[in-house]
């Protein structure tokens, strides 16, 4: 396992354009709660009327809020890493090196398992990434620390990951089918929308699936937390039915990967 | 001798197109065996299937007597068509991947680099090779496993003449190291030189599959002049001539099985005629090859 990972990262090594890209995808994570934060007292110190309210109270960057709230912030960024998922991957079919690697002794299997595991790789740096900001950012804003509250709602950190290695790993496929990178990233760009469109215009009879569509599922278990702050109506909970769909989703999406380099002539 | 290669009927359909028809084959240990044919005779497409990157339609194939694994894989040097490498990477870089995937040892990177004289370019970039020296770093990826096998789908593709004469060279060497050698290629000169065994393939039916040594086998042709106005009729009378004919100033004489040139200066010498002129035409494998595929083509 560990070597097949080796294999994926000396690929990479060299490879200016996905550590550019990782690191500008990281710069937006650490820089976005600095940017709300400024935002915040920019707002305050141009003296804008909230009815006496100050706008740094508002408690969006103290525990345990602020897990909710940034991971759902990011998981709008995922399209960045996943773009560069698709580069990197694509390049493989490009270059026809997959068929090379293929010829020198893997199997296909074993050229699946690298890229997953880069792609878990990635998805696990970025949620500890995400972790470490939202520690430090709460800890700089929170009033009145207390541990407990801390990590109440650590589980969302948890969901940001899922959202991204489902979101990558469906990259994958979507590469593994349509070879080509512009197609491909073009393709991934419209899902979400076209997906969207179709579960509004599901027949009445079977609507309750539309929850259940791949996109749909991973947005649904991080819910929009902001509505809170105007309507108090609590909703800080990951959706554990959604974090399964997602979990079965991810192995379809693995399934058909292989399916997919099984039989295919490389 | 023991088998190294067994290929049972293997076919490979692309829609209506048949690449590979119903081919059966043997490679035995220590044999270089050339693989011949016309474009698109489905060279590369056996060889691919042989590799596991395109998938059969039917039949089977053994590699030393077992059927296909990535362990096999590991032991075999292949290349196909063209060389395949990470473009942005070094080409240190780029055979490091190769021995991490084969299992082979790290430092047979710099003596196969130094092998087909790329050790001074080893830290430049694959993109900025020149086709030749893409080629030998294929060449070099193929060798760093230290193979049993090696697999060469048209290794002297854009080598200059120097190049050429280097690859067989190399291919000689590391044949007299008792290893196999599969080798498609469409100079016909190179094949004859360094194969052992060949076969012929056109629109993916094996014609034919035999050694190369049987191919000065058979009726010679004698190519000869002599002083004196009545040759032609001397010769023509020969019960021991098939076939003669004037060409380029030279009577070409198709001698019956058994009989050579001395036969003939003997005969000559007997009608009182000297002979000023006397070439065995050596049969070559270019020539088998292409009456190979007339046959085909009447049959
Ligand atoms: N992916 C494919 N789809 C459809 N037909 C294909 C495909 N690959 C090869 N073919 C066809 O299979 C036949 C055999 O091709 P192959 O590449 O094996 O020939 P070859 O003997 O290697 O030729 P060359 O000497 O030109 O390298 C050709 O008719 C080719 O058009
Ligand atoms: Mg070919």
């Amino acid at each position: 396992m560990l070597k097949l990972l080796r294999i994926d990262l000396l690929k990479l090594a060299n490879y200016k354009a996905f550590w550019v890209l990782n690191g500008l995808y990281a710069l937006l994570i650490v820089g976005i709660p600095a940017g709300v934060i400024e935002f915040l007292k920019w707002l305050k110190s141009a003296g804008a009327e909230f009815d006496g309210f100050d706008p740094m109270k508002i408690p969006i960057l103290h525990f345990p809020d602020i897990w909710q709230n940034i991971t759902y912030v990011y998981t709008f960024l995922k399209v960045f890493l996943a773009i560069i998922i698709v580069i990197s991957i694509s390049n493989e079919f490009t270059y026809k090196t997959v068929r090379q690697n293929i010829i020198d002794g893997m199997s296909r299997l074993d050229f699946l398992k690298s890229k997953l595991l880069t792609i878990l790789m990635v998805s696990m740096g970025s949620a500890v990434l995400v972790f470490l900001t939202g520690l430090i950012t709460g800890a700089l804003y929170t009033p009145d620390m207390a541990f407990a509250d801390m990590f109440s709602e650590i589980e969302f950190v948890f969901a940001y990951f899922l959202d991204l290695f489902a979101f990558l790993t469906f990259s994958f496929l979507l590469t593994v089918i349509l070879k080509r990178s512009a197609l491909t990233v073009f393709i991934l760009l419209i899902y979400r929308p076209v997906e969207w469109i179709i579960i509004i215009n599901l027949p009445t009879a079977i609507e309750g699936i539309g929850q259940y569509f791949p996109l749909q599922a991973m947005s649904n278990m991080i819910e929009v937390p902001f509505p809170k702050y105007i309507f108090q109506e609590i909703n800080d909970d990951v959706n554990t039915t959604m974090v399964g769909v997602v979990i079965a989703w991810i192995c379809l999406f693995v399934y058909a990967i292989y399916a997919k380099l099984k039989s295919s002539d490389l | 001798m023991e088998t190294v290669l067994s290929i049972q009927n293997l076919t490979k359909r692309y829609g209506r197109l048949t690449a590979v028809n119903n081919l059966t084959l043997n490679v035995e240990k220590g044999s270089v065996f050339g693989i011949l044919g016309p474009n698109g005779s489905g060279k590369t497409t056996t060889l691919g299937i042989l590799l596991d990157v395109i998938n059969k339609t039917s039949g089977d194939f053994t590699w030393f007597g077992a059927p296909p694994t990535k362990a096999v894989r590991k032991r075999i040097g292949a290349i196909l068509e063209t060389p395949i490498f990470y473009p942005y990477l070094s080409a240190a870089k780029n055979l490091e991947i190769v021995a991490e995937i084969k299992d082979a040892p790290k430092a047979n990177i710099d003596p196969v680099l130094e092998k087909v004289e790329l050790l001074d370019r080893r830290n430049d970039k694959f993109r900025t090779y020149s086709l030749g020296m893409k080629q030998r770093l294929s060449i070099a990826s193929a060798l760093i496993c230290d193979p049993e096998v090696m697999i060469l789908d048209e290794p002297t593709n854009g080598l200059d003449p120097q190049g050429i004469a280097e690859i067989r060279t190399l291919i000689q060497q590391i044949a007299s190291e008792g290893k196999t050698i599969i080798l498609a290629s469409h100079l016909l000169d190179e094949v004859q030189k360094v194969c052992s065994h060949f076969c012929v393939l056109k629109k993916g039916t094996l014609l034919h599959s035999g050694s190369v040594d049987e191919i000065g086998k058979g009726p010679v042709t004698v190519e000869v002049d002599a002083v004196g106005e009545q040759i032609e009729s001397v010769l023509k009378s020969w019960d021991k001539a098939i076939d003669v004919k004037l060409e380029d100033g030279y009577y070409q004489v198709k001698l019956t099985d058994g009989c050579t040139a001395q036969d003939l200066n003997v005969h000559l010498f007997d009608q009182g005629l000297i002979a000023t002129h006397l070439l065995t035409q050596k049969k070559s494998l270019e020539k088998q090859f292409l009456e190979l595929l007339a046959e085909s083509e009447n049959a």
